[in-house]
């Protein structure tokens, strides 16, 4: 009864992609595997001051970041445009800078307060 | 220019506005009624007793002495007491228009010195910058009876209520100056100027201001404005010179020949001189004879008389006989010339050279005869334009220099035909889109050349191209 | 010259005429509401006053005319002839420009006769113009090139088998502001009207005739005027130019920043072009109530002094005396440090002339916290009795659209053609076309119109004062008198006595008037925002501070030299916040660079007590910072911090302190006459000898440098090199700059 409600209730809002959480799953991983091993490609490709670890444990950072993510329809689109990145990147229409983008930690918060802002000279 | 203030009546009445408009079909109505006895139909030649300038040719004493012998200054005091409105009322009877070119008719421009005083004074102003190539006639008043001239400022001085009388002559009439200067100091003298003149009550001066020698400054406003001491550059009209003119103060304009005939015409009546001529072209007028005649001569002559007859009678004929004419220019530089087949019948008045498209100007008649290369004239006269426009408004001081080039290819006929049409197409955009008439001036003798001797033009297009084909 | 007693004459009793018909009209038939004439404009119906142009008339029916000649403010010359029109009944074409409207007129002003005689003009004037447009500064903004666009020909009829070639003509040398092209000259001479009728100086004209007509100054020699740059706006074409401006940047290119001017008291409204990050250029905004669409060489050119002697960096002096740049933290930490250890009683504040109101207030404020009241700005008015306790003691009550309203005017020590080149021009506009009587107590300057020198003592205004004098009588007979006193004459010694009698004089004058609420008295300031500092309670003078001698002293934005060191608490430690490394970082301890006018989103109230906005055209350069900002970082670090982070904080709190900076742009009035006056204590003590009344700058040279950064101006330097150079030798040629 409830799972035929629950089927009801996800026929009722059509389907992205994938029609229940195991196909999503399924879609993620795919993804997952491909820039997995996109990864040495990419490092060699671009250039990049990154080792192929450190690329990887990117790419799983970057999918733990939405791993809370429990919508069917919220996790297709952003399989989406993984997919859409995985492209970007593999033909090199990105450039240098956009894959170093997903390595920005070092990049400094912008100041909040009236007087780092001034010694900053941002407003 | 004694006035490209001249120039074909068309454009005097363009000029005057709506007031004058009305009033212009005014004169032309009351001309008419009274004209019912039956009007004349033969015209010239002028009898001796009508002449006005009986010292034309200076045989006579030019000074105060001679020209009281002549007539001048006679009953002076009483014309001037007659009052202003009683000559005003004579020189509109008498038909008398501007003299200047533009022909105005000359009651009514003085009358329009009669608004009431707001407390200026009035100015009357003689235009003796006489400069149109063609024409002597103010030269020959003012070197030889500059008496009529100064009593004409008087009267008309009088008729409009003016304070003074400046002569404005050009600066290259040196004898005339000083023969004028000497009556002045003359008629000082004997108090028939300055303070209570002749006797009347009325205190009137006349100044001579010597011009630099520009042809612009003979446009009324130029004058003005040269007058005051700037440079000859003509004003915007309105305001008309009758507001604001020399000196800010309301000021008439006149030439010298229509001031110096105003005595005559006072002390004959002004139907005396409305009996010559044809009706609306009344009185008697100098003309010119210049160019190719046997004797080029300054003459009195009643108005419409037949070019033919003045230029035979008066000049001599044309050199190598009538026959021999090609063109005749008829009112000075300005005015578009005309072809021997209208000259045999023209009469020299306003209106009929208004039907042959051309105008009587200052009746200076440039006689041109076979062996004339008649581009060439009239690109000598586009030269003197250029050289003598002020430079002040766009269509004058670019079209004409612009016409000036061409005209000297038209003259060697190095052009094509097409460009003869956008010569003529050029005069009418400097015609009319200026602030003077000097435009006008410089674009009806080339309109005149082109409507007349269109096929000598084509004719010298195709000789230089047969010369220039046979070179190569 | 122009000014014609008849012309004034008859206006006057046209208008008397005009008045006794209608008196007329209204005791027979009730008079037709406004006598307007009825008008036809491409058939379709205007009302418009009888008297206004067939131009103008287009222009109420929404249809603009070309022109290249006619210019609102300059009289007419109508000799380009593009304006011509067709009206019915009239056997040519009419210069719309200077025909006057007739009853039931119809202009055509699309017809085939109004467009071919537009054409053909057009075509005339682009026989003898330069095809070198790509090369032309004015390209892009050229009134030609846009309108032979729309009535130019595709081709040239113009053939030149003898190669004669176009009309050339030589390149005029008038000085080192206007650069002259002559061959592109139309000769439409609005720059000749305008230097005549509006700048006073008969310098340029028109030589020769024909096509050989050339515009110039006749002899080469310099184009002497405070307001020449204005030419270049007028000259529709590229013949007159700006000199520095000269191939530096294309109109399009540039952003324009609406902004207002700060090298005078009379806050002319500007635009400032601005391109990557660099002021361009500085050209006139419109304000009838100000400065109509003109503004000051001062005010146009010397914007270079703007990328120049910049301060781009903190700087703090060494133990060896040397100022050696430094951050802004060790800059604040070193100021910090000796004002913690420092009684508020010892801590002063200066502000000089161009610093902006947000600035001053903040300063105020910070001091006001450490516990100092001691703030005053470098300029003196006099504080004896009323001083500037009332406003309207020390603003110009008249405002200066309200010269055009007067009929007598009595400069009291001012040369307001170089202190406020604006207020001249509309003294100058007035006296042309009314009866405006001008008389001067000050030095015998020439102020570009007639006037009536009355000499230079104190005595001859006690004299007024007291109807002792011939001028008293004037005054007393004239409907609108205005008395404008020069703030020079205020800065020296027991100016107090000028002041008091020059207020009782006025107040004498618009008690005794019929005029309700004209203000006699006004006062025309030098400085950009004095009026600013004293609404703000700026104390004028920097006096009663050096009595006290402060040991911390803050200079803001003060480079007239007014304090030396010596007046100072020994080793006292002087704060310079500016932009220009002008006297007031020279004797600085810590200088702290702070932002020019046209970095940073300012309020300045001008002479008249109007407040205006000046908006930010381009960053400050280096690691300045706008000016609010660094007192408000500085409070921070001194424990006292200011409570506004936002620009709209500091406006909100400069409407806390006075009502003038809650509506930019207007005039807040001041009131208070009656009272300011009786709070004049008539001296009745023997007063000391008081010094001529003469105002500070006398001639053109005195005019082009009077603050930090005309004085750090290239261009203010060649104006005053030019004028020695023209007063050496008037008739020598300029050298080629």
């Amino acid at each position: 009864m409830a799972t035929r409600s629950v089927q009801q209730g996800l026929k009722q809002v059509k389907p992205m992609l994938s029609v229940d959480r195991t196909e999503a799953r399924r879609r993620v991983l795919n993804l997952y595997k491909a820039w997995y091993r996109q990864v040495p490609y990419v490092v060699k490709d671009f250039h990049i001051p990154v080792t192929v670890e450190q690329g990887r444990a990117k790419v799983r950072e970057m999918f733990l970041k939405n791993k809370h993510v429990s919508d069917v329809r919220a996790i297709d689109m952003l399989v989406i445009k993984g997919q859409m990145d995985l492209v970007e990147t593999a033909n090199i229409w990105k450039q240098r800078n956009h894959i170093m983008m997903f390595f920005q930690d070092t990049v400094n918060p912008k100041p909040a307060d009236f007087l780092s802002k001034f010694y900053e000279g941002q407003d | 220019m004694a006035g490209i203030a001249r120039i074909a009546p068309s454009l005097s009445a363009s000029i005057c506005r709506g007031q004058s408009l009305s009033a212009l079909s005014v004169v032309a109505r009351t001309n008419t009624t009274e004209a019912k006895k039956p009007e004349k139909t033969t015209f010239g030649p002028l009898k001796d007793q009508d002449r006005i300038f009986t010292n034309l040719y200076g045989r006579y004493d030019f000074g105060l002495k001679g020209a009281k012998a002549r007539g001048s200054w006679y009953k002076t005091k009483e014309i001037i007491l007659k009052g202003h409105e009683w000559i005003l009322k004579e020189v509109t009877t008498s038909g008398l228009r501007g003299r200047g070119g533009a022909g105005f008719p000359t009651g009514m421009k003085w009358g329009f010195m009669n608004k009431p005083s707001d407390g200026r004074p009035k100015y009357l102003v003689v235009n003796a910058d006489e400069g149109e190539p063609g024409t002597c006639k103010d030269r020959e008043i003012m070197r030889h009876d500059p008496h009529k001239l100064i009593e004409g400022c008087l009267v008309a001085g009088v008729a409009m209520h003016a304070r003074a009388a400046y002569i404005y002559i050009r600066g290259e009439f040196y004898n005339e100056a000083s023969n004028l200067q000497i009556a002045i100091n003359e008629a000082y003298k004997e108090g028939l100027i300055g303070k209570n003149a002749c006797g009347s009550g009325y205190d009137f001066d006349v100044f001579v201001h010597r011009g630099a020698g520009a042809y612009i400054c003979g446009e009324e406003t130029a004058l003005i404005e040269s007058l005051e001491g700037k440079q000859g550059k003509p004003r915007l009209k309105p305001p008309f010179p009758a507001d604001v003119g020399v000196f800010g103060c309301p000021t008439t304009v006149s030439n010298v020949e229509t001031v110096a005939v105003a005595p005559d015409i006072c002390r004959r009546g002004g139907e005396w001189f409305a009996s010559f001529g044809r009706d609306r072209n009344r009185g008697t007028k100098l003309f010119n004879i210049s160019g190719h005649v046997n004797n080029p001569t300054t003459v009195e002559e009643e108005m419409s008389v037949p070019l033919k007859d003045l230029i035979e009678r008066h000049a001599g004929g044309v050199i190598g006989g009538w026959d021999n004419l090609l063109a005749v220019i008829p009112g000075g530089s300005s005015t578009p010339l005309i072809p021997k087949e209208e000259c045999d019948t023209v009469l020299m008045d306003f209106d009929d050279l208004i039907r042959v498209q051309t105008g009587l100007g200052t009746a200076a008649i440039i006689v041109m005869n076979k062996s004339s290369d008649i581009v060439r004239c009239i690109a000598r006269l586009i030269d003197f334009y250029k050289h003598e426009s002020c430079g002040q408004c766009t269509p004058c001081r670019e079209g004409v220099s612009w016409m000036m080039k061409i005209m000297h290819r038209f003259q060697t006929g190095n052009a094509k035909r097409d460009e003869i049409d956008m010569l003529y197409e050029l005069s009418k955009q400097i015609e009319g889109h200026t602030i003077c008439a000097l435009g006008d001036g410089a674009a009806w003798p080339v309109q005149g050349l082109i409507r007349h001797f269109r096929p000598e033009l084509e004719r010298r297009m195709d000789a230089y191209e047969a010369q220039q084909a046979a070179r190569n | 010259m122009l000014r014609l007693w008849p012309l004034r004459q008859i206006s006057r009793l046209q208008n008397a005429i005009s008045l006794t018909q209608q008196a007329c009209n209204k005791s027979s038939v009730p008079a037709p509401s406004p006598e307007l004439v009825e008008v036809f404009v491409d058939d379709k119906q205007v009302f418009v006053e009888p008297g206004t142009t067939v131009l103008q008339a287009c222009a109420a029916a929404g249809v603009e005319i070309p022109r290249f000649c006619y210019h609102d403010r300059l009289s007419i010359a109508g000799n380009c002839r593009m304006c011509l029109v067709e009206v019915e009944r009239s056997a040519k074409p009419v210069a719309s420009c200077a025909m006057p409207v007739m009853k039931g007129m119809k202009v055509k002003t699309d017809s085939p006769v109004t467009r071919k005689a537009r054409e053909g003009v057009m075509e005339f004037l682009l026989v003898n113009h330069p095809l070198d447009c790509p090369i032309c500064d004015q390209g892009g903004e050229c009134d030609l090139q846009d309108q032979s666009m729309a009535f130019g020909s595709d081709r040239s009829r113009f053939t030149d088998n003898a190669f004669t070639g176009k009309r050339a003509v030589e390149d005029k040398n008038i000085g080192p502001l206007i650069k002259t092209i002559m061959t592109r000259c139309i000769h439409c001479t609005r720059c000749i009207r305008f230097a005549s009728e509006i700048a006073g100086v008969e310098d340029l004209g028109t030589s020769g005739r024909g096509t050989e007509m050339q515009v110039g100054t006749y002899v080469e020699k310099m184009f002497k005027s405070e307001m020449s740059g204005n030419v270049i706006d007028l000259c529709p074409v590229g013949a007159l130019t700006s000199k520095p401006y000269a191939f530096t940047a294309r109109p399009w290119e540039n952003r324009r920043i609406e902004s207002v001017d700060v090298m005078d008291a009379v806050g002319s409204n500007i635009v400032v072009c601005m391109r990557s990050n660099e002021v361009m250029r500085i050209l006139p905004r419109l304000n009838e109530d100000i400065n109509e669409e003109w503004i000051s060489d001062k005010t146009r050119f010397a914007y270079d002094g703007l990328k120049r002697q910049r301060l781009t960096t903190p700087f703090v002096r060494s133990g060896t005396g040397e100022l050696v740049p430094a951050d802004w933290e060790s800059a604040f930490v070193k100021i910090a440090e000796r004002v913690n250890a420092t009684d508020g009683d010892l801590i002063a504040g200066v502000a000089g002339g161009q610093v902006d109101a947000e600035a001053l207030i903040a300063l105020k404020d910070m001091l006001n916290r450490l516990g100092s009241e001691s703030v005053c700005t470098e300029e003196k008015f006099p504080m004896t009795n009323s001083g500037i306790d009332f406003r309207s003691n020390y603003i110009m009550n008249t405002t200066i659209s309200g010269i055009e309203e007067s009929d007598l005017i009595l400069l009291v020590g001012t040369n307001p053609r170089l202190e406020a080149p604006l207020v001249n021009a509309r003294i100058r506009k007035t006296w042309i076309n009314s009866d405006l009587c001008v008389t001067v107590l000050g030095a015998p300057v020439d102020l570009s119109y007639d006037y009536q020198y009355l000499g230079d003592s104190f005595e001859l205004l006690t004299d007024i004062l007291n109807d002792k004098h011939p001028l008293a009588k004037g005054l007393k007979e004239a409907s609108k008198p205005m008395i404008i006193l020069g703030s020079a004459v205020l800065q020296g010694e027991n100016s107090g006595a000028i002041l008091d009698t020059v207020k009782s004089l006025s107040e004498k004058l618009r008690a005794g008037s019929e005029q309700e609420d004209w203000k006699v008295f006004n006062v025309l300031h030098t400085q950009a925002n004095q009026v600013g500092a004293l609404d703000l309670g700026y104390a004028p003078g920097v006096d009663a501070m050096k009595g006290s001698k402060p040991s911390v002293l803050f200079l803001l934005g003060a480079d007239a030299g007014t304090v030396k060191r010596e007046d100072l608490y020994e080793n006292a430690l002087v704060v310079y916040i500016g932009h220009h490394g002008d006297y007031g970082a020279q004797i600085a301890d810590v200088v702290l660079p702070a932002a020019a006018y046209t970095e940073k989103d300012a309020v300045y109230v001008n002479t008249e007590g109007r407040a205006q906005i000046g908006r930010q055209a381009v960053s400050p350069p280096g690691m300045a910072r706008q000016d609010w900002k660094i007192i408000r970082a500085l409070s921070e670090m001194l424990g006292v911090t200011l409570p506004y982070d936002k620009l709209s904080d500091v406006r909100a709190r400069l409407g806390e302190v006075s009502p003038t900076f809650n509506h930019a742009g207007q005039v807040e009035d001041a009131g208070f006459f009656n009272l300011s006056d009786s709070a004049t204590v008539p001296r009745k003590e023997s007063r000391p000898a008081v010094q001529p009344l003469s105002p500070a700058l006398l001639s053109l040279r005195d005019f082009y440098m009077t603050d930090p950064i005309s004085r750090a101006s290239l261009t203010m330097a060649k104006c005053v090199q030019a004028v020695d150079d023209a007063e050496k030798n008037p008739y020598s040629k300029p050298e080629q700059s």
